[in-house]
């Protein structure tokens, strides 16, 4: 009973990693503090758990945590709501159709296939605002933003991966 | 990097429904959001009150390590920034003398003209703990909010002019809305000249002007502050300087740089409604000139028999009501 108890905390633990890293890249993207000078936008971080747990694990994160983690990240960043969420879910939609093929993918392509999503995503949100507005907002803090997150994830993948192998794969004792 | 190693764990195209059904919630949020900002206004507040003990937490050592490497590449440089800092400051002491003179000159200008007083401002002290940097918004997020006495439209200012404005506060936190954020617009004035214009943010980090009037003309090194029209921001709060854009018109750089701000100054502004001198039966023109004073004229529209009475009085009109009305702060 006791070992059932235990295997059931652990599998919640290994299930709210995911979302807590994404949670915790969204503070760090709002934290007051630039280290080149606010002149480009910081990355995406929470992108990053959405677009690696949702090619290898979608069942650790779902459309809903895509979408809850756009919400958070709209309330978070003072934007109009819904931006992110519609844009994280495009992003989404790109990973969940062509995870065979994302998934396979290795070195430079799977950087590619993230640069992929993470244009998606901002391109939608990019629509999106200019819609709102009513006006053609300038494109290069967009790509600012995207290159940013694309360089990003190359650092950032190799603790996703680390994560994934040492604690969120042994905690499920499943994969 | 390989992703090849990695097994799936839902077959493919599994989301579909979940993710339409997401979509169209996503869509209304974003109609709703743009109907109804109140109540996300509210939803933000309460997460960065939320939050920010962790965003309080984490300040400080990430800003000093920015600080540090900010620092890196000062070191080869502060030689020639010591002998920068020693010139502007002999050029600052300068202006200095000059304008104690000219603040004694203006006041006593104000006395001799019994001028009305610049409203007082007070001012609530708040550190930045968030930024958002993002291409379609630049807010901030300060540690001061209702508690404080902060409110919705009060300027937020640094040491060298004003950031922006506070849009939504919370109960001990408060967001900012930057002068370069595209919602941003600003009444202000363009000294010398007293030109009146709208400074409007584009999300770069000059904002535009808008100029009220067409026939003015606009010369880079012109002073923008702001003009307090509205009542919502105290006139004269320095804001940059007018710079021409290569693409025509002009733009404002500005004196604050949000991007570095940490502590910043809330200006509680009130501005007192204005109260016009109360009326007395000598501040007509007909007693000022030493006559007795004309009867009303009769009214129109009241049937002819009732009111010939009362109007036959040689009774001049009865300053009570005129009192009354006139000075509403006494009561």
């Amino acid at each position: 009973m006791e070992r059932a108890t235990s295997f059931v905390s652990l599998r919640i633990l290994s299930n709210m990693i995911p979302v807590a890293l994404a949670i915790l890249g969204m503070l760090i993207a709002n934290f007051p503090v630039s280290f080149l000078g606010g002149h480009v936008a910081p990355p995406l971080l929470a992108l990053m758990p959405i677009y690696f747990w949702g090619m290898v694990r979608p069942d650790l994160m779902t459309p809903f945590w895509a979408f809850a983690l756009g919400v958070f990240e709209d309330l978070l960043s003072g934007g109009p709501p819904g931006v992110w969420a519609a844009s994280f879910l495009a992003a989404y939609y790109m990973i969940d159709s062509q995870r065979d093929v994302l998934a396979g993918l290795s070195g430079l392509g799977a950087l590619t296939g993230f640069a992929v999503a993470a244009l998606i995503a901002c391109m939608s949100a990019y629509v999106i605002v200019c819609i709102l507005f009513g006006m053609l907002l300038p494109v290069a803090p967009v790509l600012g933003e995207l290159a940013m997150t694309v360089i990003t994830y190359v650092f950032v993948v190799f603790v996703l991966g680390a994560i994934h192998r040492r604690l969120v794969g042994p905690l499920r004792s499943d994969f | 990097m390989a992703n090849g190693s990695w097994r799936i764990g839902r077959p493919r195209g599994g989301a579909q429904l979940p993710l339409a059904l997401l979509a169209a919630l996503a869509i209304a949020l974003i109609l709703i959001g743009k109907a109804q900002s109140n109540l996300f206004d509210r939803a933000r507040a309460n997460l960065s009150d939320w939050a920010s003990p962790a965003l309080q937490v984490v300040r400080a050592p990430l800003a000093g390590l920015n600080r540090f490497m900010a620092s890196i590449g000062d070191v080869f440089s502060v030689y020639q920034e010591n002998l920068r800092l020693k010139e502007e400051n002999a050029r600052l002491r300068q202006w200095h003398n000059q304008a104690v003179v000219l603040d004694d000159r203006v006041k006593r200008y104000q006395l001799l003209l019994h001028a009305v007083p610049d409203p007082a401002l007070s001012t609530v002290m708040a550190q930045v703990i968030g930024r958002s940097n993002r291409p379609f918004l630049q807010t901030m997020i300060l540690d001061a909010g209702r508690a404080q006495g902060v409110k919705p439209g009060q300027a937020v200012v640094d040491a060298r002019g004003m950031i922006g404005r506070i849009f939504v506060t919370g109960d001990h936190t408060s967001w900012v809305i930057q002068l370069t954020d595209l919602n941003s617009r600003i009444p202000v004035t363009i000294v010398p000249g007293n030109i009146q214009a709208i400074m409007v943010g584009d999300n770069s980090s000059l904002p535009t002007l808008d100029l009220l009037s067409q026939n003015v003309v606009l010369k880079a090194g012109m002073q923008v502050v702001t003009s307090g029209d509205g009542g919502l921001l105290p006139p004269g709060l320095a804001i940059g300087t007018v710079v021409a854009n290569p693409g025509g018109g002009f733009r404002v750089v500005l004196l604050a740089d949000p991007a570095s701000s940490e502590t910043v100054n809330i200006v509680d502004f009130k501005l007192r409604p204005e109260q016009p001198p109360a009326v007395s039966p000598n501040d007509l023109p007909a007693a000022a000139a030493g006559l007795p004073p004309a009867a009303p004229p009769a009214q129109q529209a009241a049937p002819a028999p009732a009111p010939v009475a009362p109007l036959a009085t040689s009774k001049p009109p009865a300053p009570a009501p005129a009192q009354a009305g006139g000075d509403p702060g006494d009561e």
